[in-house]
């Protein structure tokens, strides 16, 4: 056990040994750091009406200005990332929860199972994302709940793909074929001896997919389907922003700006998680 | 081929009618009464009496799926509850805008995609090759609505040299003022998708220098640069194709995003104007009619590809 551990050790400071990655990830932890601790180190309450300072500039009192009904822009920055970043792990949840074995039972079982699950998949395709998700909020309503399961469903065909993919490569490996010799049920075989070894992709599209889950929460607030206000959201600010350019410029350019480092982030250090985990295939240090 | 054709589509037919029943049944989902969802929530009695009648709604279940998708096939998709048109003369009022700007944003992703992932390719892992990846994550990673904004600061707020808010003028009309109109939208979605671009046709030349007829050329003397541009370049294309296929797919259905930054008034904020006005009879007929552009589209890459890679097995 400890041999694993000092291996998955090993592959973690191979991860930060990238620049970038390890940027990222810090941006990443401080954000959710920030978040975690915000009632305390933010001095404002990110719903907090000051009508006498409305649509204020950069200033020492409020490091990132006022918005149009004098709330503190940082404040609800922070505050957003807290709805970002819930929404993305929910999203992300939803996604797996379904995707993943949707996947291990059509690459497992193949025949009439892999032919039915892919072709709901296939229905869940045949609309680009954001789109899909817009038609669901129109039934659903708008709402938090809405948007997080909206964006969820979206995520579910690639955990799918992914995992349906790397479940026929293992299918008929020796160790798979020999569980199943020995008598071992399907679903003792999918679950303690296929599944352990297709986690590396899932894992790299579960970072990966948060990036998309809070671009895709951000793109619905900003088109005004998304979580409604007045609950700080990064999408919403830059809606509303967007009609303050001339007042207040960095009213919708600050918000924008966080948001996309966080995507960036997810990006780089997904990437980075993948090249990592692939070359690990390559060297066969586990099988 | 032909049978491939007909497998295709025999393979898409499922999911388009599957997709058709999600869409159809939506007014039965929402809150309150579909005939509500149908002719509005402040409609008169006789309204709702004679939408009844009209539509069918005292009908069983399938019997009004059915004739639901008859009519969509016959180009009816019933009337727009806010504006009373009918709502495939609205869709198709908006078609052009949309399509001529995902055509200028795939240009603009064509100009700028290529020759980063031609010079990347051509000097693979030096640091040209590394900023130009990142200059693709950027490209990809920042929100083409932050972008829009960032632009529309400099280009019309600071500069004054471009409209905020882009009408659509047909391009044929007057070139001048549809290019002044779409220059910031199509620019915009033209840099994301350009990532797009430059990230696969790398992958794809990187994979296709690895091939035995790359080393006889470069043994027959052949700079690297005709190598990459005059053979790797033809091969590296096939699967190129798809991709441009596929993003101009999503833009027919898309650009919603980019559309709600300029004002632009094409297919998206139609959509959008509907959902927020709870207009499902145009929801509906914007859904279904995205779904089968993208479907369709689709489809046509898939042959496409096949008919131009001989090398593609059609069973």
């Amino acid at each position: 056990m400890s041999g694993k551990l000092q291996q998955a050790g090993a592959r973690a400071r191979r991860v930060f040994a990238n620049p970038g990655a390890l940027l990222s990830i810090i941006f990443i932890l401080g954000m959710i750091a920030a978040t975690l601790s915000a009632r305390w180190i933010v001095p404002y309450d990110p719903l907090e009406q000051d009508l006498s300072s409305t649509l204020e500039g950069l200033s020492a009192e409020h490091w990132f200005g006022t918005d149009e009904l004098g709330r503190d822009i940082l404040a609800r920055v922070i505050y957003g990332a807290r709805t970002s970043l819930l929404t993305a792990a929910g999203a992300v949840t939803i996604a797996a929860v379904f995707g993943v074995p949707i996947g291990l039972i059509a690459g497992f079982f193949g025949g009439w199972r892999d032919a039915v699950l892919m072709r709901i998949v296939d229905v869940l395709l045949a609309l680009p994302g954001i789109l899909f998700a817009m038609a669901l909020i129109a039934v659903l309503g708008r709402s938090q709940a809405a948007a997080l399961v909206a964006v969820g469903i979206t995520g579910i065909p690639s955990f799918a793909r992914i995992t349906r993919a790397q479940v026929l490569s293992l299918r008929k490996r020796d160790f798979v074929l020999a569980v199943e010799a020995l008598g071992g049920s399907s679903t003792y075989n999918m679950l303690t001896t296929v599944l352990p070894n297709a986690w590396s992709p899932i894992l790299v599209q579960v970072v990966i997919l948060s990036s998309v889950a809070i671009l895709l929460e951000a793109a619905l607030a900003f088109l005004g389907v998304g979580i409604p206000p007045p609950t700080p959201s990064w999408g919403e600010m830059l809606r509303t922003g967007k009609s303050y350019l001339y007042d207040a410029p960095t009213y919708a350019v600050l918000p924008g700006l966080v948001l996309t480092l966080t995507i960036l982030s997810l990006d780089t250090l997904g990437r980075r998680l993948a090249t990592v985990l692939e070359d690990r295939h390559e060297a066969g240090d586990d099988a | 081929m032909i049978g491939y054709i007909l497998r295709r589509l025999a393979q898409m037919i499922p999911v388009v009618l599957l997709a058709s029943v999600g869409i159809w049944a939506m007014i039965y989902a929402v809150p309150g009464s579909p005939i509500g969802a149908l002719v509005g929530e402040n409609a008169t009695p006789e309204q709702i009496k004679e939408a009844i009648a009209r539509l069918g709604l005292d009908r069983p279940m399938l019997v009004q799926y059915w004739s639901w998708l008859t009519e969509a096939v016959r180009g009816d998709l019933g009337q727009s509850i806010q504006s009373r048109d009918p709502v495939t003369t609205l869709i198709l009022g908006r078609m052009p805008a949309t399509i001529q700007l995902g055509l200028a944003a795939t240009l603009v992703g064509l100009l700028l995609g290529i020759p980063v992932a031609i010079i990347s390719a051509l000097a693979p892992n030096s640091w040209i090759d590394r900023a130009l990846s990142g200059w693709s994550a950027l490209a990809l990673g920042v929100p083409t609505f932050w972008l829009g904004i960032l632009l529309i600061l400099l280009f019309a707020v600071q500069l004054h040299w471009l409209p905020s808010a882009s009408a659509y003028v047909p391009f044929f009309e007057d070139p001048g003022l549809a290019l002044k109109n779409l220059a910031l939208p199509a620019f915009t979605l033209g840099v994301y998708v350009s990532g797009i671009f430059a990230r696969f046709l790398r992958a794809a030349l990187l994979g296709e220098l690895k091939a035995d007829y790359v080393r006889t050329a470069r043994a027959k003397g052949l700079r690297e640069r005709d190598v990459v541009v005059g053979h790797v370049m033809r091969n590296a294309m096939l699967p190129f194709v798809t991709v441009v296929g596929l993003m101009m797919a999503s833009f027919i259905g898309g650009t919603v995003v980019t559309e709600a930054v300029f004002t632009y008034p094409g297919m998206g904020r139609l959509l959008i104007q509907a959902i927020s006005t709870r207009d499902y009879p145009l929801i509906q007929g914007c859904i279904l009619f995205i779904l089968l552009i993208y479907v369709t589209i689709n489809l046509m890459v898939d042959v496409l590809y096949a008919y131009i890679d001989p090398r593609i097995d059609y069973s």
